[in-house]
């Protein structure tokens, strides 16, 4: 009996924490994506290039500067859960590229805020980095399943 | 000072390169904030303090960089480039490196 009731709490806290993965996390994950749509529209005629020397620039403007932007983005649950399935078989890890390409985007558009506010129309040179926060390469230790990444680039003012 | 991460800065000519200055840090939050990233992990989305966390390092090795820099008697730093480390869990090592140089503008 009290095995059973065992079995039964292993059971149900599993099912519960996948639930929140997939009710919960789905949802962040959404919404996430819609904010960073419709951030990213409102970019108009910003120009970003990852060349190493700027192009187009305006004689007149202040002058360029590095600017940094950051995003560590957790991952859930079922995500976590489905790519240690996936481990099994192999193949595209989808539930991780999501997460990714969120921390990608907002790491960027980070960048794009910063530089429209202090009066720049165009970055150049980006590069794009992960950190590793949760201690993925660290032996001996549990990770935490999250995507950090470091986004520079110079900020500088284009002609026209 | 201007600090640009590209080779050369549009509108300014370099005279002087005074070398490779460097900054570092090592820098880990509070296990409270590791607690509840740890419940993060469970429902996705952003980790702020670990945002947070990067970000302070970030600027803690530009500084030192800067610094750096500025005992050089450099006015600018070109080409700098991040890396980062893995010490342990719940911590960052932020690497930043660039070349000193003293930019003039050209003359007209």
């Amino acid at each position: 009996m009290e095995n059973a009731i065992g079995i039964l709490l292993t059971i149900g806290s599993l099912v519960f924490m996948l639930g929140l993965g997939y009710f919960v996390g789905g949802w962040r994950e959404r919404s996430h994506i819609q904010d960073l749509d419709r951030r990213e529209s409102g970019n108009g005629d910003f120009v970003i290039t990852q060349v190493k020397t700027a192009m187009d620039v305006s004689v007149n403007g202040p002058p360029p500067t590095l600017l940094i932007g950051e995003a560590v983005i957790a991952s859930d649950y079922l995500k976590t859960f489905l790519a240690s399935l996936r481990n099994l078989f192999g193949g595209e890890v989808r539930s991780y590229r999501t997460l990714m390409e969120r921390a990608r985007r907002e790491a960027l558009q980070r960048i794009v805020e910063q530089a429209r506010q202090a009066g720049y129309n165009a970055v150049c040179n980006v590069r794009m980095q992960a950190a590793d926060v949760g201690g993925s390469n660290v032996a001996g230790k549990k990770a935490m399943v999250m995507a950090a990444i470091l986004v520079s680039a110079t900020a500088y003012r284009r002609e026209g | 000072m201007i600090v640009v991460n590209t080779e050369t800065v549009p509108g300014f000519v370099v005279v002087a390169v005074k070398g490779m200055v460097q900054g570092n840090t090592v820098r880990a939050k509070h296990a409270g904030r590791d607690i509840a990233a740890g419940f993060k992990n469970l429902v996705g989305g952003e980790l702020k303090g670990y945002t947070e966390l990067l970000t302070e390092s970030r600027r803690q090795a530009v500084e030192r960089m800067m610094a750096q820099a500025q005992q050089l008697g450099a006015n600018a730093i070109v080409n700098v480039r991040f890396t980062t480390s893995a010490v342990t869990a719940g911590a960052a090592e932020l690497y930043a490196y660039g070349t000193a140089v003293v930019l003039q503008e050209p003359p007209a």
